[in-house]
């Protein structure tokens, strides 16, 4: 009983899993809280308490059968768990920035007293970074290879150079869309320091973002870019492989849309599916423990001394935390150790 | 049937039969059970399809092409900014094409401004606009805006033919007095306070508008009038080839090949750079620190000039009130040319504006210095030196670290940036909407505009600015 219980104040704060496609992020949620408390209650074992209870039994006595009471041993059935029930029933689990159906990755969960982390966590407004894969050639209602079919287009006219020249103009309006929605009088000195260190960025909710994005791999009809962005939806990531096709005069359709950044938390502090268990994700809550911390602490303080403040969360930490902000996808491994 | 026939001729009879009647006809002439009472046609209910048969009906659904494997990307013009004047060239904005629209006064964003050719050259006026094209057709300039002092030629009105057009509301060709107009090119124009010069490749240099200052290189008249004034003056007495004219206010600056400087127009700021504060009405070769420097760029529009060597050295002359040359200089006119000791490294572009000045050097870095809205925020308003505007403003971060600025352009009190992926970045003072960026504010800091293309060249004026872009595809 005591295992069991430390085993659940250790369940308490941030840690990520690997989402896999095709699956809702709620059936992750439960599995994730099914595993869990399958674990927590089979820590425990039953230990069955003996009573000693008189109990009326016939005896051979001398005119034939008597009614006597006699001492025996019983088990007490009160705390037994096919009786109660299992100890643990229900775990407190909640979800960070979900992810839809069709798309994977890290997908950010919070575990008991975790939960009130995911509002500051929200209201950090941390960016997020995923790896979209499209296919030029076809077009689509729901903008992904597995809806109806709108268009076919050729696209051999398509080239890197032609791509990423699209890929500049799509990052360079979406950088003055930052400055606009970050609601700072421009006229101001601050202003242009901020401007000029790249720390600019709503604090408020605001249309989603595209803060970098650059293409990967080409190979026509296949690409792939990676897209750091801020409020965005899959869906919405989805529309800008629509929208990149349109520009190049020709379609895509997006064929996978995977997170690879979640503020923090990157590919490798997702947990798989086969690390589902409770010493992995204790583990996994340890060692995002003060990240966590400092960057909260960091937001909050920021926040309450300035009012709202507009300062990019992730390149204050970076210094100090080697977080992963602006850096590419392939370095992400090196900083994190 | 017998009732087939009664089909034919017309529907009243048709409608005559009772219903079971009717009923038979429908299945008898067509086959398929369709729902009683209904004519279905050629339509076929809807059923779930197989995924074969849907990945069947997507290989066959035809392919379009929008764009050939070849395709060309298409040039085009964009303008905005103050449209009173007609400096736009689209005349729905002075002259709306409805009663119930109101002429528009401002063109705060870009828009498009259809020619007829490919445009190579732009430049912008006090007012006024010049555009050219390196044709052999007849119709090589065009020009829009205001024309009171012939700084667009001679624009013959349709209702009395012996008078001009004081405003030209669309681009208007400008005939010029060419001696082989079928085969000369013009190559460059460019547009002062009321002046405008036009190069052209093997015929010298045209000059057209004010001359109140000796600025289109001729003699000044006393008393001419220069509204409807049909004089071009050819420039040809230069010691070489023009490869570059550069308007100021009211002067004009030549640049041959060999790296020479030429000037004339008025010289009371000492722009002129011949060593006197008085007018001069032919251009004379200058001096000073430039006299056997291989001069490659020359810029002015206001009062005061720059000159590159081709070494990437700094020259500077003419108006130093608000501390152009203050670095080398307590006088606030300086009438020969001085050379500039900056340690910017090695100078690729330069631009001069009313107030301000600006320099790009190789790495791509701009530096700017004088006067006013200078781009590094509200609190350097004047600096005699020159400072680096730093490049993340200008589009570099992690993700493209190898974007720096090509080309720079002033305006009167603005500036305009061009980076190597061809995006426009503007900053100053926003008369009349002159930035583009859709707001009226002043801009303290490099700002990016969207424009839907890329961004080959920038000219500024005034209150208006012309850009001429590439199309993406």
């Amino acid at each position: 009983m005591a295992v069991a219980r430390a085993a659940r104040s250790g369940l308490n704060g941030l840690f990520a899993v690997y989402k896999p496609p095709g699956v809702a992020w709620f059936r992750v949620r439960d599995t994730v809280e099914t595993l869990l408390l399958k674990e927590l209650n089979s820590l425990e074992q039953p230990v069955v308490q003996q009573q000693v209870r008189f109990v009326p039994t016939t005896v051979e006595g001398n005119a034939g059968k008597e009614l006597t009471l006699v001492a025996t041993q019983l088990p007490v059935l009160a705390a037994h768990p096919l009786v109660r029930g299992p100890k643990f029933t229900s775990l407190k689990i909640g979800a960070g920035h979900r992810l839809d159906t069709k798309s994977s990755g890290v997908f950010v969960l919070a575990v008991g007293h975790g939960n009130k982390l995911l509002i500051d966590l929200y209201n950090a407004h941390l960016t997020r970074a995923y790896t979209v894969r499209g296919l030029f050639g076809k077009a689509t209602d729901d903008f992904s290879d597995t809806g109806r079919l709108i268009e076919k287009t050729t696209f051999d006219h398509v080239t890197r150079d032609k791509l990423e020249r699209i890929l500049a103009v799509i990052q360079g309006s979406n950088h003055k869309a930052l400055l606009t929605y970050s609601n700072i009088d421009l006229k101001t000195q601050e202003a242009y320091e901020l401007a000029v260190e790249g720390l600019i960025r709503p604090m408020e909710k605001s249309p989603p973002l595209i803060t970098a994005i650059r293409c990967l791999q080409f190979a026509p009809p296949e690409f792939q870019l990676e897209i750091q962005c801020l409020h965005e939806t899959q869906q919405y990531l989805r529309k800008i492989v629509h929208e990149i096709g349109l520009e190049l005069k020709s379609t895509a359709v997006c064929t996978q849309v995977r997170r690879i950044r979640d503020g923090f938390f990157t590919l490798d502090n997702a947990l798989l599916r086969t690390h589902w268990n409770l010493q992995n994700i204790q583990n996994s809550i340890q060692e995002s423990k003060i990240k966590v911390k400092l960057e909260l602490q960091r937001s909050l303080g920021y926040q309450s001394r300035s009012g709202k403040r507009h300062t990019d969360m992730d390149q204050v930490a970076e210094s100090e935390l080697q977080s992963t902000e602006g850096t590419f996808a392939s370095n992400l491994t090196d900083k994190m150790r | 049937m017998a009732l087939a026939p009664l089909l034919l001729a017309g529907s009243r009879r048709w409608k005559r039969l009772p219903g079971a009647q009717r009923e038979l006809l429908l299945r008898g002439l067509w086959g398929a059970p369709p729902l009683p009472g209904l004519v279905r046609g050629f339509a076929q209910q809807a059923r779930p399809r197989g995924s074969r048969e849907a990945r069947e009906a997507e290989d066959s659904a035809p392919v379009f092409q929008y764009v050939g494997q070849r395709a060309k990307r298409k040039e085009r013009l964009f303008v905005w900014g103050f449209c009173h004047a007609g400096a736009l060239g689209i005349p729905s904005f002075v002259k709306p094409d409805a009663g119930w629209k109101k002429p528009r006064r401002i063109q705060p964003t870009p828009y498009r401004l259809e020619t007829a050719e490919k445009i190579s050259s732009a430049a912008c006026g006090y007012g006024f606009t010049l555009i050219s094209s390196k044709t052999t057709d007849i119709t090589k300039v065009w020009g829009m805006g205001l024309n009171k002092d012939s700084q667009l030629g001679f624009q013959r009105s349709r209702k009395d033919r012996t008078k001009g057009y004081e405003y030209v509301l669309e681009p208007s060709p400008i005939p010029l007095p060419l001696d082989n107009p079928q085969k000369t090119r013009v190559l460059q124009v460019s547009c002062g306070r009321a002046h405008s010069l036009i190069l052209t490749d093997e015929e010298g240099v045209f000059s057209m508008g004010n001359n109140s200052y000796g600025q289109c290189g001729r003699k000044v008249t006393e008393d001419e009038i220069y509204s409807e004034s049909h004089i071009i003056h050819r420039l040809q007495e230069f010691d070489g080839r023009v490869v570059q004219v550069v308007c100021g206010q009211d002067h004009s600056l030549f640049r041959t090949e060999k790296g020479e400087v030429y000037s004339c127009g008025w010289g009371a700021d000492g722009q002129t750079g011949l060593g006197h504060y008085n007018i001069t009405s032919a251009p004379t070769k200058l001096g000073g620190d430039i006299a056997g420097v291989n001069i490659v760029q020359v810029a002015s529009y206001g009062d005061s000039c720059l000159a590159v060597s081709n070494e990437g050295d700094l020259f500077g002359w003419g108006n130093s009130e608000y501390l152009q040359l203050a670095s080398i200089t307590e006088t606030t006119q300086v009438n020969v040319p001085r050379y500039l000791p900056f340690k910017v490294g090695k100078i690729k572009d330069a631009a001069c504006g009313g107030t301000g000045n600006a320099v790009v050097n190789e790495e791509g870095n701009v530096f700017v210095w004088g006067y006013g809205i200078l781009g590094k925020g509200p609190n350097l308003m004047e600096t005699a030196t020159p400072e680096m505007i730093p490049p993340t403003l200008f589009g570099l971060s992690d993700f493209s670290p190898d974007t720096h600025v090509s080309c720079i352009r002033c305006g009167i009190s603005q500036f305009a940036a061009v980076n190597n992926r061809g995006e426009l970045f503007v900053w100053g003072k926003n008369i009349r909407g002159c930035l583009g960026i859709g707001r009226m504010e002043d801009q303290y800091f490099p700002w990016r505009v969207t424009i839907p293309g890329e961004v080959v060249d920038v000219a500024c004026g005034i209150d208006h600015m012309v850009t001429l872009v590439k199309s993406f595809i």
